[in-house]
């Protein structure tokens, strides 16, 4: 039970500075990665009119991502912005899947994973405000109601990166405490494979989901 | 008259586990009648489906029964499991203890909401019955996600070891995170559920619009989480931030009421919240091409509802890092 939201850390001393990395974290994600890679290379590799398994499966990741970009983006800033959320929802999913798999931890259990990304949504969000509406335009927005409540609507704003990175976190570090906590208490007897379909699965799913269109709805809002 | 530790720690055991199983009884039991009820109706209205319509009122009360699951097995564990003799383990277990009971009473009654309306729904609309067990599942699973908050905090609280800890600030840093947790719950659950039946009842309604209810269910129901996740957020800071030992009263209680300010100011916002989910979603299956209107509206007014959530955040911080 020691190793209760433990994360495996190497710490190294350079110039007098400790720069830390949590190995666990980036080899998982680099796991992620280069399987996305593998999936992509297989699934476009024979391109055909009768597709095969894996050319359906990615069609049809790209057909709801992109149905649903242009849904909140409009038909042009749509297309710009699809693989951007195609991949992301992608990453996700893999991620939060990978904790099914014995001696794999979700890189998403490690807060900077998440909150990278949230920065990232943060980032993209608001360059694609000041490219829309034009600088002026989108500081002034911070002044409505009354210019006393600027502050407030900016930490409303930094409150969103924080909200969607620990939704994220929460969930899929919750999960994996519980399951962890449940199995010890269980003796590892019958649970275990439950509750990684309930929190690995379903909750990762669907959490991999809410964070995509959180994104996506996050720049629509900054676009309007 | 002066007892030993081992005393305080048995009465905290005793009252954390008490308080955990009944205040988590009362949200599951008022969802789960909820249900009941409107399995009943949909039954009189629609007799050839009365076996569907109760399979699906037993799956959909399993699903808001479980946050009174989480708070039994915080309670079981508080009462049998020997925990180290230190004088921050009462804290600990009385935090435990409250914060699970308090979280578990909004996921209970906003988990019942959803399978009502699926069982009104299905009634209604007996081809969906599929897709309507299927989005009642969603539903009532992302509903659950502040009760399964509440249960991390306390495990963790339950399975850290505090005792390295100054003991004066830390007891209320321990108590402040079950009860923001706790009470942070509360309104995220209740409102969740509010945003999940109205998406039963417009599938139900309206059928072609299942995929856009769905979705737009999953961001209302996201966006009214948000304030049980800054109370998560408050949680932590107060769980693993080290606090320099002192023997004042003044920055215990600035600990404690930071815990309470984001646990109580998350209920409301979360609330409202789902009210603007609620309606949002309802009205995209009366007015199927209004979706992306609707859905900017609700965000907007969600984000407004939000703001005082976030000024209880602020005050939270600024009573932890500043005071």
């Amino acid at each position: 039970m020691e190793d209760l939201g433990k994360i495996h850390q190497l710490i190294i001393h350079i110039f007098g500075q400790d720069f830390t990395f949590n190995i666990e974290s980036m080899i998982m994600t680099w796991i992620v990665i280069i399987s996305l890679l593998i999936f992509g290379y297989l699934a476009a590799r024979k391109r055909n009119i009768i597709p095969n398994l894996l050319q359906v499966v990615g069609e049809m990741i790209i057909r709801i991502f992109y149905d649903l970009t242009e849904d909140a983006l409009g038909e042009e800033l749509g297309k710009k912005y699809a693989p951007m959320i195609c991949g992301l929802f992608m990453f996700l999913f893999l991620c939060n899947w990978l904790g099914i798999f014995p001696h794999l931890e979700e890189p998403t259990k490690d807060l900077n994973t998440p909150l990278s990304y949230g920065i990232m949504g943060f980032i993209l969000a608001h360059h694609a405000g000041i490219k829309a509406k034009g600088l002026k335009t989108y500081l002034k927005d911070y002044c409505e109601p009354m210019f006393i409540m600027a502050p407030l609507n900016v930490i409303g704003e930094l409150a969103k990166v924080i909200s969607i990175s620990f939704r994220l976190f929460g969930n899929i570090m919750g999960g994996s405490i519980i399951i962890l906590v449940v199995s010890y208490l269980t003796f590892n007897l019958v649970t275990p494979p439950f509750l990684n379909a309930f929190f690995g699965a379903f909750v990762g799913t669907i959490q991999a989901f809410v964070f995509t269109m959180l994104t996506l709805v996050y720049i629509a809002v900054q676009v309007a | 008259m002066s007892y030993d530790i081992q005393t305080w720690i048995k009465v905290a055991a005793f009252s954390g586990g008490g308080m955990a199983m009944g205040f988590g009884a009362i949200g599951a039991a008022i969802g789960e009648g909820h249900t009941a009820a409107c399995a009943n109706a949909a039954i009189s209205r629609n007799t050839k489906l009365s076996g569907d319509i109760f399979k699906a009122m037993l799956v959909g009360q399993a699903i808001a029964e479980s946050s009174s699951i989480f708070a039994l097995v915080i309670a079981m564990m508080l009462l049998f499991t020997k925990f180290p003799a230190h004088v921050l383990t009462v804290p600990v277990l009385f935090g435990a203890g409250l914060c699970m009971g308090l979280g578990a009473i909004g996921a209970g009654v906003g988990a019942g909401y959803p399978a009502g309306s699926c069982c009104t729904g299905m009634a209604r609309q007996p081809a969906m019955s599929g897709r309507l067990s299927t989005n009642m599942l969603i539903g009532s699973a992302v509903c659950q996600t502040p009760a399964i908050f509440s249960l991390v905090v306390s495990f963790i609280l339950l399975f850290t070891d505090f005792s390295k800890s100054p003991v004066s600030p830390t007891w209320a840093a321990i108590l402040g995170a079950g009860i923001a947790s706790g009470f942070g719950a509360i309104g995220s659950g209740l409102g969740g559920g509010l945003v999940a039946e109205a998406s039963c009842d417009g599938i139900s309604r309206q059928p072609e619009t299942t995929t856009q209810v769905t979705n737009v269910m999953l961001l209302g129901q996201a966006v009214t989480q948000t304030t049980a996740i800054y109370a998560l957020l408050v949680s932590f800071i107060l769980m693993f931030k080290t606090f320099p030992a002192t023997h004042l009263l003044a920055p215990p209680m600035a600990l404690l009421s930071a815990g309470i300010c984001m646990g109580i100011g998350a209920i409301g916002p979360a609330i409202g919240e789902g009210f603007a989910g609620q309606s949002a979603v309802a009205w995209i299956a009366r007015n199927q091409k209004q979706v992306a209107d609707l859905t900017r509206v609700m965000l907007v007014g969600q984000a407004v509802a939000e703001s005082t959530g976030i000024y209880s955040l602020v005050i939270a911080l600024i009573l932890i890092f500043v005071v």
